[in-house]
């Protein structure tokens, strides 16, 4: 049989990539479009209620455009955005809205508590787990140094 | 009878009885599509679970071949079955109504041709005078115990395959069919397909003006949008999604194919780790065993008309040809792979198909078609299968690899 290495070696050299220049435009492209409508949003917000203040403003656009990715996802339309886009919609807050309303909407099956609760978490549990720990370092940092 | 290391031949004649396949819409739309028995028009089938769609389809394909072949359950001795799902619930859900022995196999995507390679052999020794083998597999059932939620939005991988919704079911028997006993057995099957599509429509039907019935004494009494919104929601009603299988009662088989031996394989490691990247890890697996089956058989490519692989997808195949290349096999014209094939370019599955349906839709719709026209005289089937879990590449470990081939020949009646 041929040599192991040897094969290994031929699979890296001759397995079809992904197109870089396309992936990196259409991630640039979408990525730019949505946070475009994210500053569109807290435009709004802004016009809307002059008084809030600016913390306030940027919660209120982050929860409309939690709402605005679950919405696309759950209608069908998001996972087609990201099959074109890659990266540039899956970094957006949008895209962290898409990875827990899609396995909440896969799981629905195996019921409320079992699928729906137990499952919601499978792709982004890493995400949030990772930001509660920053949050806790950041934290102890801050109240010793600040 | 034993040949060599790994092979054996059949000395009794083992007869393709019959085939049924049932694809989903998107392989209707793709090139064997005007192929397959069944072509549906919804891939949940009017179920409520991609997985409950799965073995109805199983379930289906099996009445099918079995219909086709002109016999009834009593005449089946045994069944064996494989899918992709955990434990194998696509199968063993269907063969809840079946009364008959189950035996049910798992080799990833190369289930369907252990299945008739144990099959063969145990006609041929006697065990059993009529078995069924059947595997299937579905895209969003697979996606989903293999990879991620369907409307995650990622990106796949120009590397990446896209699983067959399909199942397809070969019955295999020492009797030769007669042509008389496969023209009544087309038509019986034809006759009972009719009425029971006729049936489906009437309880469709039914249910349709049981829900129009349900909208108009609707207790809703608010007028305007919303009382016309609700008033519309309830007279929604999904019918239980009519199947429309086709009997082509003018099918004559000129040919009959028959199972003459095969190869089992060795699984096989090369090294290949990266999931999305099955072709790869799976052609040493095809090579090794296409080697052996020469080696023991004392055969070379030029003695068959076809060698079908499975589901190397085009770079796998091309590794494929690159690996036996090394070893001096040229394959030539003489070889396609049912994966690679399976989709058109413009469907966007990168790589083609793969999946337990891939191997079994394909050799029970084309290529059996092709033996009993007796286009090809000698085909060599062998469908590979990546042995891998969800966990295991976590655990970094390798994707080893199966593979097992079995010789189709097609003999005049």
């Amino acid at each position: 049989m041929t040599d192991k290495a040897e094969y290994r070696e031929y699979v890296k050299k001759n397995a079809p990539g992904s197109p870089m220049f396309r992936s990196v435009f259409a991630a640039f492209l979408v990525g730019g479009i949505i946070c475009c409508i994210g500053e569109g949003v807290s435009d709004a917000i802004k016009a809307i209620f002059p008084d809030m203040g600016e913390t306030d403003i940027g919660s209120w656009t982050t929860v409309v455009m939690i709402f605005l990715g679950s919405l696309l996802t759950a209608v069908g339309l998001y996972d087609r955005l990201g099959r074109f886009a890659g990266g540039g919609s899956m970094i957006p807050i949008t895209g962290f809205a898409n990875s827990v309303v899609s396995p909440a909407l896969e799981y629905n099956r195996e019921g409320v508590f079992f699928g729906v609760c137990a499952k919601m978490f499978v792709i982004a549990g890493p995400i949030i787990v990772f930001g509660v720990v920053a949050g806790v370092v950041a934290g102890v940092i801050g109240l010793f140094a600040g | 009878m034993r040949a060599g290391r790994q092979s054996f031949k059949a000395e009794k004649p083992v007869y393709v009885r019959s085939s049924y396949s049932i694809v989903g819409p998107k392989e209707g739309d793709g090139r064997f599509g005007a192929l397959f028995d069944t072509v549906l028009k919804d891939d949940l089938w009017g179920e409520r679970s991609y997985e409950k769609a799965e073995s109805k389809m199983h379930r289906e394909t099996i009445r099918g071949a079995v219909g086709l072949a002109g016999t009834d359950l009593d005449g089946i001795d045994l069944m064996l079955a494989g899918d992709l799902l955990n434990e194998l619930s696509a199968s063993s859900l269907a063969m809840r109504y079946f009364k008959v022995p189950f035996v049910g196999l798992y080799n990833a995507c190369s289930t369907f041709t252990e299945g008739i390679l144990l099959g063969t052999a145990l006609i041929d020794g006697g065990a059993a005078d009529a078995v069924t083998c059947s595997t299937s597999s579905h895209f969003a059932s697979a996606e989903r115990q293999y990879r991620y939620p369907l409307e995650l939005g990622n990106q796949r991988t120009p590397t990446s395959q896209w699983t067959v919704t399909g199942a397809g079911c070969t019955v295999l028997s020492s009797e030769m069919p007669t042509p008389e006993e496969d023209v009544r057995a087309r038509e019986n099957f034809a006759q009972s397909m009719r009425e029971m599509r006729e049936n489906c429509l009437n309880s469709a039907r039914e249910e349709d003006r049981e829900c129009k019935r349900r909208a108009e004494n609707a207790p809703f009494s608010e007028e305007g949008v919303l009382g016309r919104l609700r008033r519309r929601l309830a007279g929604i009603c999904r019918p239980s999604s009519v199947s429309e299988p086709v009997c082509d009662t003018a099918y004559r088989r000129t040919h009959i194919a028959k199972i003459t031996g095969g190869t089992f394989g060795k699984v096989v490691d090369f090294g290949i780790d990266d999931e999305s990247n099955m072709g790869a890890a799976m052609a040493p697996a095809a090579a090794d065993t296409l080697l052996a089956h020469f080696a023991d058989t004392h055969t070379s490519p030029s003695d068959y008309d076809m060698i079908f692989t499975g589901d190397l997808g085009r770079f796998g195949s091309e590794a494929f040809r690159f690996i036996l290349k090394n070893e001096g096999i040229e394959l030539g014209d003489c070889y396609a792979d049912c994966g690679a094939e399976f989709y058109f370019p413009h469907q966007k599955t990168f790589q083609g198909g793969s999946g337990a349906g891939c191997v079994g839709t394909v050799f029970n719709s084309y290529i059996v078609k092709g033996l009993e026209r007796g286009e090809w005289k000698k085909v060599l089937v062998l469908a590979t299968g990546a042995l891998l879990n969800k966990d295991t590449p976590l655990q970094k470990e390798n994707i080893p690899a199966v593979s097992h081939a079995f010789v189709a020949e097609s003999e005049k009646r």
